[in-house]
């Protein structure tokens, strides 16, 4: 019984995300952070971690890691998140994180990119990756 | 339409669009309102509304283009298709924005180029309706200052605090811009009624503090601006020679126009907004009815996709700019004089008063992240007289009500 259990929670989607958190990968040189310090960089109120310039790189809107990102990390809503960055670019204050399609496009990115920071699923995180925060 | 060149100035900051690709990230962006006002009255009020209705008053499309050249440069150019602001008739295509930023640290940003001022809450956004609830921003505030872009330097420096930041704007610069006028009896170039516009050459410098959290915004600032005209006084005083008011001799070249706001955006309880929004101007000119205040107080609520919001704003002119324009107005000549009472109506023209107030009440309803939809009816009610109505010939624009229905389509893409 018991291992039928453990087998329906491993199972269950969502319990399986727990094994999976998001995590935020920088380029090399980039250190690690803290939570509040990724929101600041992702609404463009600073530009570095630590003295290292960073560059934070998003996914486009309806992509179900952007939604656990703005939910988990930003404590935002996706409406609260976009509204933010409308104002923001049209007081000509900057433009909103650089999106990319996918995963794979986001570790390639940081890894060749100076200054690069993204968010994946632990699962994805390459050997050798910059874990620079996790929840 | 007409196309306005943009300043030379700024060629060196458009240069940075023709660099090579691969050397810059570039995202560019959309913004338009189809805007449709109408009111209840025959005459224009705010320049294009009158019982016909006009898209004109509202509708705006324009294009932004971020360029990033790296971490810490990049540069913004946004143009607009919107009424010309020298000309009633037409429509012009012009650059509202060309600027180069430089971002050395978290907290610093240096711009160079042409950048709006941060003067109101929305000044800076004020094209763009998705960014804001209302059909159209309380021009009783809004119109001013004499100017809200100009080509200079803007630096900022930002302190990022757990809830709050604190962010301090200063700016110099200059621009030439063109101001209108409406005469209901005469123009300078023609015995008849009509609009016309003068160019002025204005130099600007400001500081502006700004703290803003996550639902609250607070702005305090103090401006100065100067203005003048290439070979001409201005400022040229009105004088009673013999029973007739006329332009005398003197004024100066240039006027110091001191100009101070103060507004705040703030989230109350059950989820209601309060905006209210302060700003004044002093300018000692023949045109004495620009000196004024305006202000303006807001509620609105969130629900679901809809917002409704109602706000009361006010602008008077000095008391004796107004007791100045009643004089010259009520001055009619006897005979065989009376072929010059056009001429007194055109001097109080000139005085461009203003004492009006404005209550609106509207809604808006978001259709998606990206557009939404705006109606809104407003009551505009003026004492002395309102300069932003183009009062008819024989009359004049005291103690008018203006109904005004707006309804307006939003986007950004």
């Amino acid at each position: 019984m018991r291992r039928f259990l453990l087998v329906l929670l491993i199972c269950l989607p969502g319990v399986g995300l727990a094994e999976d958190a998001l995590v935020f990968i920088g380029y090399g040189t980039v250190p690690k952070t803290e939570q509040s310090t990724l929101q600041r960089l992702y609404t463009g109120r600073v530009v570095s971690i630590g003295e290292q310039a960073a560059t934070p790189i998003n996914y486009p809107v309806g992509h179900p890691l952007r939604e656990r990102f703005l939910a988990a990390v930003m404590g935002q809503s996706e409406e609260q998140y976009t509204g933010y960055w409308l104002v923001r670019r049209y007081v000509g204050k900057g433009a909103p994180p650089l999106e990319l399609p996918d995963v794979d496009a986001v570790v390639s990115h940081v890894l060749a990119t100076p200054g690069a920071v993204g968010y994946v699923p632990l699962s994805k995180v390459p050997a050798g990756g910059n874990i620079i925060f996790k929840r | 339409m007409s196309i306005k060149l943009p300043n030379v100035a700024l060629l060196p900051i458009l240069a940075v669009f023709a660099l090579p690709a691969p050397a810059v990230e570039y995202t560019w962006s959309g913004f338009g309102t189809i805007g449709w006002a109408q009111s209840d009255q025959p005459y224009k009020y705010q320049r294009f509304i009158d019982d016909h209705g006009s898209l004109k008053r509202d509708s705006i499309l324009g294009v932004q283009l971020d360029a990033r050249l790296s971490q810490q440069w990049s540069a913004t150019i946004q143009a607009k298709l919107a009424a010309a602001d020298h000309s009633d008739s037409s429509l012009e295509a012009s650059l509202a924005w060309a600027f180069v930023s430089w971002r050395p640290s978290d907290d610093w940003l240096i711009r160079v180029g042409k950048i709006r001022l941060p003067l109101m809450l929305n000044t800076e956004n004020n094209d763009v309706g998705a960014t804001f609830d209302f059909a159209r921003l309380p021009q009783e505030v809004y119109s001013i200052s004499p100017l809200t872009d100009l080509v200079g330097l803007g630096v900022s420096k930002t302190w990022v605090g757990d809830s709050m930041d604190w962010i301090v704007e200063t700016y110099a610069g200059k621009v030439t811009t063109p101001w209108r006028y409406y005469g209901r009896e005469w123009t300078p170039v023609s015995p008849s009624p009509g609009s016309w516009f003068l160019d002025y050459d204005i130099k600007s410098a400001g500081l502006v503090l700004t703290a803003r959290s996550l639902d609250n915004t607070f702005r305090i600032g103090a401006h100065r601006v100067e203005v003048s005209r290439e070979g001409t006084k201005i400022g040229r005083p009105i004088v009673n020679v013999g029973g007739v008011y006329q332009f005398g001799d003197g004024g100066d070249e240039k006027l110091i126009v001191p100009l101070a706001t103060i507004g705040a955006s703030v989230l109350l309880p059950a989820n209601i907004r309060m905006i209210g929004e302060y700003a004044w101007i002093k300018l000692d000119s023949s045109s004495e009815g620009l000196d004024r205040w305006g202000a303006y107080l807001s509620l609105s609520k969130r629900i679901g996709a809809w917002t409704p919001y109602v706000y009361y704003a006010k602008t008077k002119s000095k008391d004796g700019a107004l007791s100045k324009y009643q004089t010259i107005n009520n001055n009619t000549l006897p005979p065989p004089y009376t072929s010059l009472n056009p001429t007194q109506k055109f001097i109080a023209d000139i005085i461009v008063p203003y004492d009006q107030s404005t209550t609106a009440l509207g809604t808006t309803y978001r259709l998606t992240s990206s557009s939404l939809l705006k109606a809104e009816w407003s009551q505009a009610n003026t004492g002395v007289a309102s300069s932003f109505v183009d009062a008819p010939s024989g009359g004049d624009s005291s103690n008018q009500r203006i109904n005004v229905f707006s309804f307006s389509y939003n986007f950004i893409f």
